[in-house]
């Protein structure tokens, strides 16, 4: 065979094999794609809108916003205020290890200076934790300042869902989107963002 | 490095052999040097087995099997999943290029006399395969629970209540209920996803180790086993890669230019690939205007109308499919290939191909008087075929068949 | 005969038989499906007309989606496709303000309107597939005036319709009427009679809106029903414009590598001729 010949075949071989390789990622795509979240999963996990203005002081109420439980608490002046109290005790104070949508914006961690919207999954291994807010001891903690104690393998997290020294949670709560339109809060989307 | 990677091979194939099996039915397998178009469908019908088998695998994810879901989840799929249209279209596609190809192969068995000594059983296979792929097809067609599906499957399941003396009692027992509901096309549902699947593959397996076995044909009708080098390779072949494999790859492209102009442009075929009134959900109160099978079945429902009797018609459409298995027997020709038979068996198979297109064409019109008369027409050609065959090749003459290709 | 003349015959009689499959499905006569009306209009959907999309949209959502749902669309979806910005959609043409732009387009119909009508309007996302979107642009114009109907109307396309034509005050009262149309000779031209006066023959079952009636003309009567036959068939399948714009890519993807692999082919049958 001649040289030319040759080199007539192997750029044809180069050509057609990358041709066909090429197609090959424009073939997986619909396969790929298709796992994603259907019209119908996004539809059903849409922001959900509450009013938050007939919440009492200290209290906590748990929405389901992607069938995942969300924590709203509307926190007192006096609980807000004792927040640093407890600064010795926690990971990760400001949120550096994690990215957090609304940082340095209010104590509360959220876009509000009186409620905190936080993700009720624990950064741990995916439990829900409870919420304490009475300051007294506990089992857990002898001083117990309120926040959440997550009954699975016993993480702890503070009032506004920071997560405490030397428990097996790595980081904070997450935050979800949200927003506040006068006392609507609209949790999972925000215009701003 | 490479030597590394040989001896990994060799570790493994003194355990399993994947490199002789390659080799023996792959790489290396001598296939005849000169064949033409005809011989590109067998290729071509695999690569739609896998089309349909991937594709059909990403549809079960979203599709549902219940009477109140199975018609809404599939507009779920056209419009909620992302790419589900996708995925559905090569389906729907698929399903009619899967015939297609089939039914071309098929016609080069006929025309090259692919089931003579000693393919017989090759061709038994083949025959299993196609009427495993027309049961697959029906079932699949039911699932989408629109309109044709329920009246399609009421048609033929039907049939079953023509056998006499169990026919009512089976027709019942098949959907499970007094109507074709939830609890039918969940059954189908299992039967077309998993049961008939695992027999198509089990008996494409058993066509080609029969196939390699015996060889591959010719549109020459040679044997070329006859002349063979001093390593037992037949003179006249070529191995398998990388001659076949580029020629075959040419064919799926060709191929694959069609499937995709049809799926992207009229994924419903003018109604014949997916039928309008299955757009429809199955009313079971409602029977469509017009009833017209699928185009790859329409031949032998034309059969089934041929005749006045429903045990009649059953009995003829069973035939017609069955009759298939017979023909490396009623073949008595000397001869393999059209080629070298004679001026009877050219003329032979034109009336039937041009008949079983007639039928196709039939199936899928409302009928009138004149095309009914057509019909048994031609549903008398089809038979004529087959049944005259051991006549006709016998006392034809043939051509001498060249020795080497 | 050769070999090559009968793969020719062969060929020849199947080209002839898919052409006929080809032409029976453009030409299924058996009956037809626009009954009365005759052959139905030809309709040839634009779905990169997306203001007629719009103007189709708004008509369907004022006039039809009182008793018709899309239950298989969602709204955003048609917002999104239709390019709309969403506030604006739902400003103008979502009148219940609870609704999502994720939810399906389920209707305002009462459950019981089976009993209005004698029978529950039905959902129309997927007409435009199972009637055809000639049939729908056809049968849209072809309510007349039948004193005999509930309503008041009868379809030609549709006789016995059950529903009202909702339509009315646009179109005006349109008649069923008779003319006389000239007698067509063999030749082709008008055939006369001795005095060189065209023959006529009084036809029935002519479409003729009496004039004033309608808010529209017949023109942009016919606009607005081929804006909206042409949403029907978006919503029908709203996929549709992107996969035709697809295909183009792939058929052209697998040529090429048809191409090539057809070349690389040549190249190594070389070595066994």
């Amino acid at each position: 065979m001649q040289d030319k010949d040759k080199t007539r075949r192997k750029v044809l071989i180069g050509l057609t094999s990358a041709v066909g390789l090429s197609g090959l990622p424009f073939a997986a795509t619909p396969f790929i794609a298709a796992w994603n979240p259907s019209a119908k999963a996004k539809a059903a996990g849409a922001a959900v809108k509450l009013d938050v203005s007939k919440m009492q002081y200290g209290q906590q109420i748990q929405v389901s916003w992607r069938k995942q439980p969300v924590f709203i608490i509307r926190h007192t002046k006096e609980s807000l205020a004792s927040l640093d109290n407890s600064l010795s005790k926690l990971a990760d104070p400001n949120s550096d290890l994690i990215s957090e949508p609304y940082k340095g914006l209010y104590p509360t961690r959220s876009k509000s200076s009186e409620y905190s919207v936080m993700s009720g999954v624990c950064t741990h291994l995916g439990c829900a934790p409870k919420y304490f807010p009475e300051i007294e001891p506990k089992p857990w903690d002898a001083t117990w300042s309120g926040g959440f104690f997550c009954p699975c393998h016993g993480s702890m997290f503070d009032i506004v869902g920071r997560v405490f020294k030397g428990v097996p949670a790595p980081t904070n709560l997450v935050i979800p989107p949200h927003m506040f339109e006068g006392s609507i809060l609209t949790i999972g989307e925000d215009k701003e963002l | 490095m490479k030597e590394r990677a040989g001896k990994l091979f060799s570790w493994l194939n003194t355990r399993l052999p994947i490199i002789n099996t390659f080799e023996r039915h792959l790489s290396k397998h001598p296939v005849p040097s000169k064949v033409n178009f005809w011989y590109l469908f067998g290729a071509l019908a695999s690569v739609t087995l896998i089309i349909q088998i991937v594709s059909g695998i990403w549809l079960i994810m979203p599709y549902s099997n219940t009477e109140e879901e199975a018609f809404s989840s599939i507009e779920y799929i056209m419009r909620d999943v992302d790419y589900g249209w996708v995925i559905r279209y090569i389906h729907t596609t698929g399903a009619s290029m899967f015939f297609a190809v089939v039914y071309l192969h098929m016609f080069r068995g006929l025309l090259y006399g692919s089931y003579q000594k000693p393919k017989e059983l090759v061709w038994i296979f083949g025959c299993t395969i196609y009427l495993a792929m027309m049961a697959e097809g029906f079932l699949g067609y039911v699932l989408p629970y629109g309109q044709m599906s329920y009246w399609g499957a009421q048609v033929i399941i039907s049939l079953f209540g023509a056998i006499p003396y169990i026919g009512e009692s089976l027709e019942l027992w098949v959907r499970g209920d007094y109507y074709i509901s939830g609890i039918t096309v969940s059954r189908f549902f299992a039967l077309h996803v998993v049961a008939l699947p695992l027999v198509l593959i089990a008996l494409v397996f058993l066509h080609l180790v029969a196939l390699h076995e015996v060889g591959a044909g010719n549109p020459e009708g040679v044997d070329i086993e006859e002349f063979v080098d001093d390593d037992g390779v037949p003179l006249d072949s070529v191995p398998f890669f990388p001659y076949k494999v580029l020629n075959a790859l040419v064919g799926i492209g060709v191929f694959m230019t069609v499937f995709a102009i049809i799926m992207f442009f009229f994924p419903e075929g003018g109604g014949y690939f997916i039928e309008m009134a299955n757009f429809q959900k199955a009313n079971p109160l409602v029977t469509p205007d017009h009833i017209a099978p699928v185009w790859y079945y329409a031949p032998f429902f034309t059969m089934l109308r041929a005749v006045p009797d429903p045990l009649g018609g059953l009995i003829v459409m069973a035939a017609a499919v069955a009759i298939f298995f017979v023909v490396p027997w009623l073949d008595r020709s000397k001869v393999a290939s059209i080629r070298y038979k004679g001026i009877y068996s050219k003329i032979a198979l034109t009336l039937f191909g041009v008949s079983f297109l007639t039928l196709g064409y039939l199936g899928t019109v409302g009928v009138t008087e004149v095309r009914k008369i057509m019909s048994v027409i031609c549903t008398v050609i089809y038979f004529a075929y087959f049944l005259l065959m051991p006549i006709y090749t016998k006392y034809e003459t043939t051509k001498e068949v060249p020795k080497r290709l | 005969m050769t070999n090559k003349s009968i793969n020719l015959y062969f060929c020849n009689a199947f080209l002839i038989l898919a052409l006929s499959f080809f032409f029976n499905s453009l030409y299924a006569a058996e009956g037809g499906p626009c009954k009365d009306y005759g052959e139905c209009d030809k309709f040839k959907y634009s779905l990169n007309d997306i203001e007629s999309l719009q103007r189709g949209a708004a008509t369907y959502i004022n006039y039809c989606y009182g008793c018709h749902s899309l239950k298989f669309s969602r709204w955003g979806r048609v917002a999104e496709d239709l390019q709309i910005p969403e506030d604006i959609f739902f400003e103008s043409l979502v009148f219940d303000k609870s609704i999502k732009p994720g939810d399906l387009m389920v209707g305002a119909m009462p459950e019981d309107s089976v009993n209005w009508f004698g029978v529950a309007p039905p959902d129309l996302t997927l007409v435009s597939r199972y009637k055809g979107d000639d049939w729908i642009y056809s049968y849209l114009r072809a309510y007349y005036e039948d004193s005999s109907k509930q309503y008041g109307v009868n379809n030609l396309v549709y006789p016995g319709t059950a529903m009202p034509n909702v339509l009315l005050s646009l179109q005006g009262n349109q008649r069923l009427i008779c003319k006389d149309i000239a007698v067509i000779a063999e030749n082709g031209g008008e055939k006369r009679d001795e005095y060189g006066n065209t023959i006529t023959k009084e036809k029935c079952g002519f479409l003729e809106v009496e004039d004033g009636t309608g808010e529209l003309t017949k023109k942009e009567f016919d606009t607005l029903i081929y804006d909206l036959t042409n949403f029907l068939v978006y919503v029908g399948e709203p996929i549709k414009a992107t996969r035709e714009r697809i295909g183009w890519y792939v058929v052209f993807y697998f040529l090429i590598f048809t191409a090539l692999s057809s070349l690389l082919y040549r190249e190594y049958h070389k070595d066994y001729n």
